[in-house]
């Protein structure tokens, strides 16, 4: 690589000094370091490669760690799927009913309807009519239709 | 500075540096401009010409595209119980190549990757299937085998852990429903691929599959995924919840009801229907044999049916009901009126008589419907005249499908009165000569226990909205047909029917309250339609309370023995009506007992269980020792049947 100088400046030749070329003062060309040159090249470039990689780097790193992040939750809706499921094969009546007979109990006689005297003091206090516990089970939908 | 260029024919030419370097610029702008002009040829073609053919080509060779299942929707009742959903389960698949010796291009040979009876080996006691079955897979002549499909999530982590060449492990929903054989008919079932084949998973398909998403991966020449690189995802949209009108409890007692009665009346089968009164909800919806659609594949193909809805048979004496609501309110009669009715009667060339001989009698509408009389309610019918009769039935739902929509629903048979003939009138009076399903006929009492108001029945409830709150469907259609006058007067005879004397419906009683209800005994016509078998149908419809009903109950026996509703629906009837009144706590309207009843009719019963479980410690006691003389001749005498 040779060194870089300046052109040479020429002046327009004017009608006097068309026939004759007259001597001038002109700047020192100027010398420029090639090895700083590319040295600062080099740096440039090494640092555009760093910073492009380590950018990589970083975008590949929060990659995997999102999809870590999915696989977790995927492993949770399986185990919530799973856990719904069980929960329902549990409170299936049949199998109640199967393991309560297991453990020695019957089935209840005929339901019998009392006639009270006289009303007891905690009579009206509890609404009549069916509750659901729909409302207090997380596993189960809300099937109020009041928002 | 001066060249001297010499030219053949011009001779010197003297040629300045300037202009020599002008001329070059310009071959080498024209080189140039050939090279960009070619570039940009090229280039349209790239971009414009081909580009969508090697778009394809690129995107084939770097990204992946990947269907998410959309997670089905549940199923609940309508307290919120999980009657179907859907879990994560593994698929085991094979690659059969990886098995197969090959050659590379430049034709070297590469071994295979794996022995076939090492690997079947290794999957056979984890798969419970034979390891020749497997072997036979691994080295069919294909690109990917199927080994077993969804198996336990974590089974599938076993096989993967093994990491055997060719063998992979794919997670794919599957269906399933909790409670096993409960409501099984009702919901029905999906196949293995999560598409729904019958019952409510059919019909509410569009709502349930809900949208498949996908995922745009990008990968590396070796095909893994580029952590940093495309990744499109488009979520699967996932399927809605359903929440049917069935309540699990009282569906549950419906069902152990009709196979218990199947059991007990040695029948060929048993429905039972548990509606709510106003409402139109079905709250149980029962049918024996039944089946779990777990498990499929053994059962009988008929026991998958729903035939509370799909099948029909001749409602009999439970017709009357809606016979003589019909002559009320077309004021042909009054719940005073009062007949001469004969033990037979004589119509259209046939003659009609009562169950019970007995000479004329004069008795009320009342006592008409009480006794169950044929020949009061053929008299009745008469004076009613084939088109209002006709007209009535179709208003009651007869003939026609409920609004259920339910896959296979029958809408039963009553031909129009234009196309009667001379028994038409008296036979489909008294229930014989029409067809209804289980549902239409409760539908139908619910008519008379809603003060005459005809509301469609419903076995769906909403769906769960995105916020997780039930979206209600629209309220069911209401159509009135009998006055409630007509409507309050008819349930008073029913009550007789059940708690009168001569009530046929006794049976139906419930304890702690009044009950209305009437049955029904019907031959069941021969297959090919012409004239009836010797095989009966016998059901019993009722509504309790009987003064303010909240609850109807329809039973239908199949081929029962004793042949009798009375005897056989009735019971039944009871027995289902007292756990829905239970479970739906409605307030006794009957005669309570006092406390020291109370106490003392529950004292017998413990005395009864008890005596039941040391009959039953002896019984056992008995086998023990029985078993323990295996010497000892077998007396057949000590075999009492059960």
């Amino acid at each position: 690589m040779s060194a870089i100088t300046a052109p040479l400046r020429r002046s327009r030749p004017t009608p006097e000094t068309t026939a004759s070329v007259q001597l001038r003062v002109v700047d020192e060309p100027v010398v420029r370091h090639t090895l700083a040159y590319a040295v600062v090249m080099v740096l440039v470039l090494a640092a555009a490669v760093f910073g492009a990689v380590s950018l990589n780097a970083l975008a590949a790193g929060a990659s995997v760690e999102a999809r870590a992040l999915e696989a977790q939750v995927d492993v949770a809706e399986r185990e919530y799927a799973r856990l719904i499921a069980e929960v329902a094969t549990l409170e299936d009546p049949a199998r109640v009913r199967a393991a309560a007979e297991e453990l020695g109990m019957v089935a209840p006689g005929p339901v019998r309807h009392l006639t009270l005297e006289r009303n007891l003091s905690g009579d009206g206090a509890a609404p009549i009519g069916r509750t659901s516990d729909a409302a207090t089970d997380p596993l189960k939908p809300l099937l109020s239709v009041e928002h | 500075m001066l060249r001297v260029r010499a030219r053949a024919s011009r001779g010197a030419t003297l040629v300045s540096g300037d202009d020599l370097a002008i001329r070059r610029i310009r071959w080498t702008l024209a080189i140039f401009a050939v090279l960009v002009l070619a570039s940009t040829v090229k280039l349209v073609q790239i971009q414009v010409v081909d580009a969508a053919d090697l778009a394809a080509v690129g995107e084939r060779q770097r990204a992946r595209t990947l269907e998410l299942p959309a997670s089905r929707g549940r199923i609940y009742d309508r307290d919120g119980d999980v009657l179907a959903t859907s879990v994560q389960a593994a698929t085991i698949y094979a690659d059969p190549r990886a098995y197969r010796g090959t050659h590379t291009p430049e034709g070297r040979e590469v071994p295979p990757a794996a022995e076939t009876p090492v690997v079947a080996d290794a999957l056979a006691p984890l798969l419970g299937i034979d390891a020749a079955s497997i072997q036979q897979r691994l080295e069919q002549d294909r690109h990917f085998v199927y080994l077993a499909r969804q198996v336990d999530h974590e089974l599938g982590a076993q096989i993967r852990a093994l990491e055997l060449p060719g063998i992979g492990v794919l997670t794919e929903p599957q269906r399933v429903y909790p409670a096993g054989s409960l409501a099984g008919q009702v919901v029905g079932f999906t196949d293995i691929d999560a598409e729904g084949l019958q019952g409510l998973e059919a019909r509410y398909e569009h709502v349930l599959a809900g949208q498949p998403g996908t995922l745009l991966l990008e990968r590396a020449p070796g095909g893994l995924d580029i952590a940093s690189g495309i990744r499109e995802l488009e979520p699967p949209v996932v399927g809605t919840d359903v929440v049917l009108t069935l309540d699990r409890d009282i569906q549950h007692v419906a069902e152990l009801a009709a196979a218990g009665a199947t059991e007990r009346f040695d029948a060929v089968g048993a429905s039972i229907v548990v509606a709510e009164v106003g409402t139109g909800d079905v709250l149980a919806m029962a049918s024996a044999p039944s089946f779990d659609p777990n498990d499929r594949g053994d059962e009988d193909p008929s026991d998958r049916r729903n035939r509370a809805v799909t099948d029909v048979f001749e409602p009999g004496s439970t017709q009357k009901a809606l016979t003589i609501a019909a002559a009320l309110e077309e004021g042909v009669i009054t719940p005073t009126t009062t007949l001469e009715v004969d033990g037979a009667i004589r119509v259209g060339g046939s003659t009609f008589t009562d169950a019970v001989r007995h000479p004329t009698e004069r008795w009320s509408v009342n006592q008409i419907m009480e006794r169950s009389s044929n020949v009061g309610t053929i008299q009745i019918a008469q004076a009613l005249g084939d088109e209002q009769l006709d007209s009535y039935l179709r208003r009651f739902g007869y003939g026609r499908p409920t609004q259920l929509g339910f896959p296979g629903e029958s809408g039963g048979l009553l031909l129009p009165h234009t196309e009667w003939w001379g028994t038409s009138l008296p036979t489909i009076a008294i229930g014989h000569g029409v067809a209804v399903s289980l549902i239409q006929l409760a539908n139908s009492y619910a008519t008379l226990a809603n003060d005459g108001v005809a509301v469609a029945p419903r076995l769906v409830l909403g769906s769960v909205g995105d916020d997780g709150r039930l979206a209600p469907v629209p309220a069911p259609e209401t159509e009135r047909i009998v006055s409630a006058a007509t409507a309050d007067a008819v349930r008073a005879m029913l009550e007789d029917a059940v708690h009168g004397d001569h009530g046929t419906g006794s049976l139906a009683q419930v304890d702690g309250f009044r009950v209305a209800g009437k049955t029904g005994t019907a031959r069941k016509p021969l297959v090919d339609g012409r004239g009836y078998s010797n095989e009966y149908i016998a059901t019993f419809v009722g509504m309790a309370p009987a003064h303010d009903p909240q609850v109807v109950v329809a039973v239908m026996i199949d081929e029962p023995q004793p042949i009798y509703g009375g005897l056989t629906a009735a019971p039944v009837f009871a027995e289902v009506m007292e756990a829905a009144l239970l479970a739906l706590r409605v307030p006794p309207d009957g005669a309570g007992v006092d406390l020291p009843t109370a106490v003392r009719l529950a004292t017998e019963h413990a005395a009864s269980v008890d005596a039941q479980a040391a009959v039953a410690a002896a019984d056992e006691v008995a086998e023990v020792v029985e078993a323990g003389q295996q010497d000892a001749p077998q007396d057949p005498g000590t075999d009492d049947p059960p």
